[in-house]
């Protein structure tokens, strides 16, 4: 049985950079590049298996600004056949209730032009958010059932997906209806690295633009004026750990430093002296 | 039409509140009492009744229970239903779940039910007056949401002014629990929720796979934790280690799932919270998963051959090198001492 599946992924901003902050306490995106959430690249590469063992198609998602374009050629390259872009000025400020509607009226559209969807993977949170929200809220205004934390997708069959997702102390592993949302926890999808042929076609492959009026967003659900929270203040943390590295190919010496300096430093190792 | 109530959900464990719910209801104690409110606590599932009497002993003036034997295991939509249904019912002002691997997919699907906002693993909450200041509007009892976002390194504080309840998820490991006692009476009351059958059918629970917990890492003194960099060899090390200093071993979930070592000496999300004075790390990379389990160790110290290894982020000694080089000298000059 073919699966048509939807991969939602987020550019966000590349996690090695340095966030800056503007005067204003906001967080300042334009200088720093774009990437795709790395948590995203093992629902791509959960969907591209799927897809290779089943058939079907895989359709990528991203809400994001214009200019995240060039971040999401990586995952053409990899195998997703189409690419939307949900793009709209009204969509900025929102909130993970009013994303995740967003991101469900544009699944939504997909889903008819397909004809059939079965799967909506996405990652388990993004690296600038943190909050994993985004999948069970989209199942809730799908009306779909959503699984977190999954590890691995184990098969398909009959309408349902069997799925092994991470608990506290071990594992469950669950039968779902389809269609089904799940968040992909990444452990067992490494994803792989496109070959250079595929990074060189991936460039003349298509992003199709949407915007809210096109997807029939209600504009009262999405922006600042949408989105019930509302960020009040920014700070940067202080990291108040010593951050002393020590890295010597002589090993001893390496030592001999490091366990003066805890001596130094009054820090007992424990060791009953 | 008044509200002036935080409803904490309670997960069970075994035939118990769960602790980190406990901790919760020590926040929500704290926050009540500085806003004049009171302290609810909502429980699914089935003969919790019993679990209800124990969370009354906690400090909660009422315990909604949807009890059902089709609730006796955890299942999203379902439970997704009963406790918006609750809400509902109740109107609490303000709702919070632990940030577990159940809170952080249960807790958004029930504020996308009842469209309103949730932040996600806070690390504080606080509650206050908020003006808006581009209305001049201002709110009364605001929970102010304080959370780690861009990977840890910026914290933010998030308020949900106009939106009921507002809702958040909030980490475990933060708050001590409030003592039991057995003479505080509160009230239990049983809601009957109609649930379609539809909303079982949708995910099926095939198989628990699970082990116990025997290893109680939370008192432990000094910690040494080996990960996936260790193998079955270098965790030997890691023992060795931790015998010679008189500490505990840890685990990254890696080197668990590896089978190298049980799940009870697991630290992190998964895992167990810790906080010794020194928590040793070796051949651990430091996923965000693991750090959130032993950040608030006093001092930390790390082994790891690349030196770019996220857990030299966090770390207070950081030593760049080959685990099976390095642990046996330590181990060696330790002993000299
Ligand atoms: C829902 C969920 C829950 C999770 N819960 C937890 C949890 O509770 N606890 C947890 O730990 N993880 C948890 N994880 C997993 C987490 O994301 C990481 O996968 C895991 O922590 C990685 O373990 P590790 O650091 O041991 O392995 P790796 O990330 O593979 O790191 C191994 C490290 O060892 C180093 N190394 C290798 N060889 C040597 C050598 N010879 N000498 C020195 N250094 C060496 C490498 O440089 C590397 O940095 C969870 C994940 C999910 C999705
Ligand atoms: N703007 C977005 N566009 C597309 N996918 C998103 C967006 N935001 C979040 N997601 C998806 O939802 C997951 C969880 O994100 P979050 O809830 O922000 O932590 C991510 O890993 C993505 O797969």
């Amino acid at each position: 049985m073919p699966v048509n599946v939807v991969v939602l992924m987020k550019p966000v901003v590349d996690p090695k950079a340095i966030v800056n902050f503007r005067p204003d306490g906001t967080i300042d995106r334009s200088a720093v590049k774009l990437v795709v959430n790395p948590y995203d690249k093992y629902a791509i590469e959960a969907a591209v298996q799927l897809k290779e063992k089943l058939g079907g198609k895989v359709v990528g998602i991203a809400m994001a600004p214009l200019h995240a374009v060039d971040s999401l050629r990586e995952a053409l390259a990899i195998g997703v056949d189409e690419f939307i872009l949900l793009s709209d000025l009204k969509l900025a400020g929102s909130d993970t209730l009013a994303t995740s509607y967003a991101l469900s009226a544009a699944i939504r559209k997909i889903w008819q032009k397909l004809g059939s969807l079965d799967l909506i993977l996405c990652g388990i949170e993004s690296s600038d958010s943190n909050t994993g929200h985004i999948g069970p809220e989209v199942g809730e205004w799908l009306g779909l059932p959503s699984v977190s934390y999954v590890d691995s997708i184990l098969e398909v069959r009959d309408g349902s997906v069997l799925v092994k997702r991470l608990i506290e102390g071990g594992y469950v592993v669950m039968k779902v209806k389809l269609p089904a949302v799940l968040s992909i926890a990444g452990t067992s999808y490494q994803p792989r690295i496109p070959a250079l042929r595929e990074v060189l076609a991936a460039r003349r492959k298509q992003i199709t633009v949407w915007n809210t009026a096109e997807v029939g967003i209600d504009q009262s659900l999405v922006g600042l004026a949408g989105s019930p929270t509302r960020v009040v203040r920014m700070w940067r943390i202080e990291i108040k750990r010593r951050g002393k590295i020590f890295s010597d190919p002589d090993v001893d010496k390496m030592l001999e430093k490091f366990l003066e300096e805890i001596r130094r430093d009054g820090i007992s190792l424990g060791v009953r002296s | 039409m008044t509200f002036s109530k935080i409803l904490v959900y309670v997960e069970t464990s075994e035939d118990s509140p769960a602790e980190h719910s406990l901790e919760l209801i020590w926040k929500a104690r704290e926050l009540a009492s500085k806003a004049d409110m009171s302290v609810e606590a909502v429980l699914v599932g089935h003969g919790v009744f019993d679990i209800a009497r124990e969370v009354t002993y906690r400090g909660v003036s009422k315990v909604h229970v949807v009890d059902n034997p089709r609730l006796a295991t955890y299942s999203l939509i379902p439970y997704t239903t009963a406790i918006a249904e609750v809400i509902k019912k109740t109107e609490p002002e303000i709702a919070l779940f632990s940030a577990t691997v159940i809170g952080r997919e249960l807790a958004p699907r029930v504020a996308a039910r009842l469209k309103t906002g949730i932040t996600a693993d806070c690390t504080d909450v606080d509650i206050g007056s908020w003006v808006d200041p581009s209305t001049g509007r201002k709110y009364e009892k605001v929970l102010y949401q304080i959370r780690p976002t861009y990977g840890g390194e910026i914290m933010a504080a998030i308020v949900t002014p106009s939106h009921r309840p507002q809702m958040a998820t909030v980490r475990p490991g933060l708050f001590p629990i409030p003592p039991r006692d057995t003479s505080r009476s509160g009230e239990i009351v049983g809601w009957n929720i109609e649930i379609a059958d539809e909303e079982f059918s949708k995910i099926e629970v095939l198989e628990v796979r699970r082990e116990q917990r025997k290893v109680d890492l939370k008192s432990a003194k000094l910690i040494v934790s080996g990960g996936r960099g260790c193998g079955l060899k270098g965790l030997e090390l890691v023992r060795e280690l931790a015998e010679v200093l008189g500490g505990e071993v840890g685990a990254s979930r890696a080197a668990v799932d590896s089978g190298w070592i049980s799940y009870d000496h697991q630290v992190g999300l998964t895992g167990q919270t810790v906080k010794p004075e020194v928590y040793i790390a070796i051949g651990i990379s430091g996923a965000v998963q693991h750090v959130v389990g032993m950040k608030d160790s006093k001092i930390v110290i790390a082994i790891n051959k690349d030196p770019d290894a996220p857990i030299f982020r966090v770390t207070d000694y950081g030593i760049v090198g080959d685990l099976f080089v390095v642990v046996p000298k330590l181990i060696e000059k330790l002993k000299r001492r």
